[in-house]
């Protein structure tokens, strides 16, 4: 208490501790790292951008990612219903310096494991769950509000490539997925299958990796090769198999036919016709895409769905239907068929070179005398086909347009002409008064019937007189006659020997005659007389002054 | 209280910081073990208060970033204490939610605001009767070790849960800033130098006296 030289000593101490410290560092640092940490933390939040999608299965708010080209870009920050309640916003919290992925045409779909025969895919997904799929789009950047997709999109859009259109009757095993095979080798794939229900057809979209799409020509054709092929014919039973994985997962395969030119490469979203299996695509020469309507004014039995369209014997199309439904109701009872060709074996049928238009081609050749006609394909099983020619002397008709098909005039064909006229005939022989005739000769008959009852009748008289002619020659007097008729022959002969020159009858006869000529001549000569002179038998007769000669006298 | 006592600093003397010796701090060094001698600690507002800032810049991110990132089967979750915190009380653990709470959140927040309460007290800035200065500051003594659970669980946690693919625990930004904030508020408790408290209420009851105390530290 009593020392002060300590308190000044103390001083410099003082001084020393009011001078800057080097413990200022510290919080100079601590700011530093943590405006640091700050700051990267804030700067490595993107953009957050809104997706709407029909349900929230399998994304989670703060678990979900979003990947591009399974690269993470970002994360689902929250979700909420939307406010009709029928669709989900999905917050996206995106990482930084992805805001150029965030552009107008960007699509976004939920990535959920898929196991198919062709391939197994976001199986990491099983763990850990799903997640959303970002494709980046093309257009300006700075939109922020997505619509998501449902299902996958066919492949990147990006991806350079062919995108072509199949179509097939039945969708068989070809699924989404499935590979295309060019020569055996995969050149693509089956990116979406839908069912067209107007149509009545199944539509694959499929793409042609960008090396391979060279290989698709106008004139290609696809067909379908799932499934295992088996055939028996004479060598043997053949059983071919496509790849293991077209087996179990289908898969198409396309080629040109032999003898068919390739024709021009095909552009993007060309639409071909899946066949069922390589042989009907091989014996496919024709491409259909034209339809057709053709009317009928005969009977259609016989012709089927699918059944050929040909042109001069060059198969160039098919049936595809059959129905009054392409005709308006009650303005024309003829049978509507419609059929799908290939205009361009049309094209090649004119005679000169018509451009423009399929349609214009088609009112070309029936201007020229194109027509249709139902030809008998098989007489045993009735099948019918579609026979197109040229019939110059047709009656002139052009292409109408029904609906939406234009219509080619038909003609009857020869076959159903002859039947018209077979007919006819047995129209005709039918309409013959068979009954009529019938009659008459039954009652011919029956006329005849009693006739001959009737002569069988006479013919027992007949027997009866025979045997009765019989017992009177058997009876002794009736004997006797002959020996009569001799005595009286006898005595005839002896009258006419005495009759003839040499008998006493004929002398006297001479000489009767002889008198009686003299008579008569005197006769003559009176009546003469009598002629000249009347009254000569009173007053005698007169000599005239004119002698008249006389014939001389005979000998009286 | 007691009668008026002369203090040490008003002879001369100075408390060996290591070995406890009163000697003159005219000596400069103890005599028994030679180590520095001062009446009070050497810059103890100054330290006291830069190491303060320290935390408190530290107190942010520590709480905004994530403490813990736990990548659970390719499903990465990190997570603040925040969310951590929250994700106990949703799931009903409300006792784990506030022992978090208390020892991430509050007790890291009311060791800087009482120390800077005693700081400013210490300058005069605050009059406090001295019984509080002396609780708050026992307090802040006393929560000093206990504000580790955060970071004694992270660090269990990473070196347990090591899985590769299936778990995995790795350390976030967070938790470096958080045991910066802790490191930092004890550091601040341990060089701020009570006696300054004292020395102000001293200097304040008898002005009389022979020399005041520098204000200053």
């Amino acid at each position: 208490m009593s020392d002060t030289p300590p308190v000044k000593s103390v001083i410099p101490e003082f001084r020393a501790a009011q001078r800057w410290n080097i413990v200022w560092v510290v919080p100079i640092v601590a700011v530093l790292i943590g405006g640091w940490l700050i700051y990267q933390n804030l700067a490595s939040r993107g953009p957050v951008a809104q997706v709407s999608f029909e349900t929230a299965d399998g994304i989670a708010a703060g678990k979900t990612e979003v990947r591009c080209r399974s690269v993470r870009v970002g994360r689902v920050k929250e979700l909420e219903l939307s406010e009709d309640l029928n669709s989900v916003w999905v917050s996206i919290q995106m990482d930084p310096h992805t805001a150029a992925l965030l552009c107008k045409g960007t699509r976004f779909w939920v990535v959920r494991p898929r196991v198919s025969g062709t391939d197994i895919s976001g199986l990491g997904t099983l763990l850990t769950g799903a997640y959303i799929e970002l494709e980046p789009g093309t257009g300006p950047q700075g939109t922020l509000e997505f619509r998501g997709l449902e299902t996958p999109p066919p492949t990147n859009s990006n991806v350079p490539g062919r995108r072509l259109v199949l179509t097939a009757d039945e969708a068989g095993s070809l699924v989404v997925g499935s590979p295309i095979f060019a020569l055996g080798v995969e050149v693509g794939r089956i990116e979406s299958r839908e069912l067209n229900a107007e149509g009545r057809q199944v539509r694959y979209r499929a793409f042609i990796q960008e090396k391979f799409g060279p290989l698709v020509r106008s004139n290609t054709r696809f067909w379908n090769t799932s499934g295992v092929d088996i055939s028996a014919g004479a060598t043997g039973i053949k059983v071919r198999t496509p790849s293991f994985q077209a087996m179990f997962a289908g898969g198409a395969s396309f080629g040109i036919p032999d003898g068919l030119e390739p024709g021009k490469p095909a552009p993007d979203g060309m639409v071909f016709k899946l066949y069922p299996d390589e042989e009907g695509a091989r014996s496919s020469l024709y491409n259909a895409t034209f339809k057709l309507l053709l009317l009928f004014d005969q009977s259609v039995r016989g012709l089927t769905k699918g059944a050929t369209v040909e042109f001069r014997g060059i198969p160039m199309g098919r049936v595809t239907n059959i129905s009054f439904d392409y005709l308006p109701l009650g303005k024309d009872s003829r049978i509507p068929v419609l059929v799908e060709i290939d205009p361009s074996l049309l094209r090649h049928s004119l005679q000169e070179r018509v451009e423009g238009q399929d349609s214009k081609i088609l009112s070309e050749a029936v201007a020229k005398g194109l027509r249709a006609a139902l030809k008998s394909e098989n007489l045993l099983m009735g099948t019918l086909f579609v026979d197109l020619d040229y019939y110059p002397e047709a009656v002139a008709a052009e292409l109408t347009q029904i609906g939406e098909y234009p219509a080619v005039p038909t003609v009857s064909s020869g076959l159903a002409l002859l039947e018209t006229k077979l007919t006819a005939i047995l129209d005709k022989i039918q309409a013959l008064p068979m009954d009529d005739a019938m009659d008459k000769i039954a009652k011919a008959a029956e006329e005849a019937a009693t006739t001959v009852a009737a002569a069988r009748g006479t013919l027992d008289e007949i027997n009866a007189t025979a045997a009765s002619a019989r017992k009177m020659l058997d009876d002794p007097a009736f004997r006797g006659i002959p020996t009569d008729l001799r005595a009286t022959l006898d005595a005839l002969q002896k009258t006419v020997s005495s009759i003839g020159p040499d008998g006493t009858i004929q002398g006297d006869l001479l000489r009767t005659l002889d008198e009686l000529r003299g008579s008569l001549r005197s006769i003559k000569s009176l009546s003469t007389t009598l002629d000249e002179k009347p009254n000569s038998l009173l007053f005698g007769r007169e000599s005239s002054g004119n002698p008249v000669p006389r014939a001389p006298r005979g000998k009286q | 209280m007691t009668p008026h006592l002369p203090r040490a600093i008003d002879q001369g003397l100075a408390n060996c910081h290591v070995c406890g010796k009163v000697s003159p701090v005219v000596l400069r060094h103890c005599p028994r073990c030679g180590s520095a001698l001062h009446l009070r600690k050497p810059a103890s507002m100054q330290r006291t208060v830069a190491l303060l800032i320290a935390a408190g810049a530290l107190y942010l991110p520590a709480n905004l970033l994530p403490v813990m990132t736990l990548s659970e089967l390719g499903d990465v979750m990190a997570s603040t204490i925040l969310q951590g915190m929250a994700e106990f009380w949703r799931r009903q653990a409300y006792p784990i939610a506030i022992v978090i709470f208390v020892a991430s959140i509050m007790i890291p927040l009311i060791k800087i605001v009482a120390l800077v309460w005693l700081c400013a007290a210490a300058s005069g800035k605050v009059h406090s009767s001295p019984r509080i200065l002396g609780r708050i500051y026992g307090f802040t003594e006393l929560l000093g070790r206990w504000s580790m659970v955060d970071i004694f669980v992270v660090s269990i946690l990473v070196a347990l849960c090591q899985f590769g693919a299936y778990m995995t625990v790795t350390p976030g930004p967070g938790a470096l800033a958080f045991a910066g904030v802790v490191v930092l508020t004890m550091f601040a408790a341990m060089s701020f130098d009570p006696r300054l408290l004292w020395d102000r209420l001293e200097s304040l009851k008898a002005p009389d006296p022979t020399p005041p105390p520098p204000d200053r530290e």
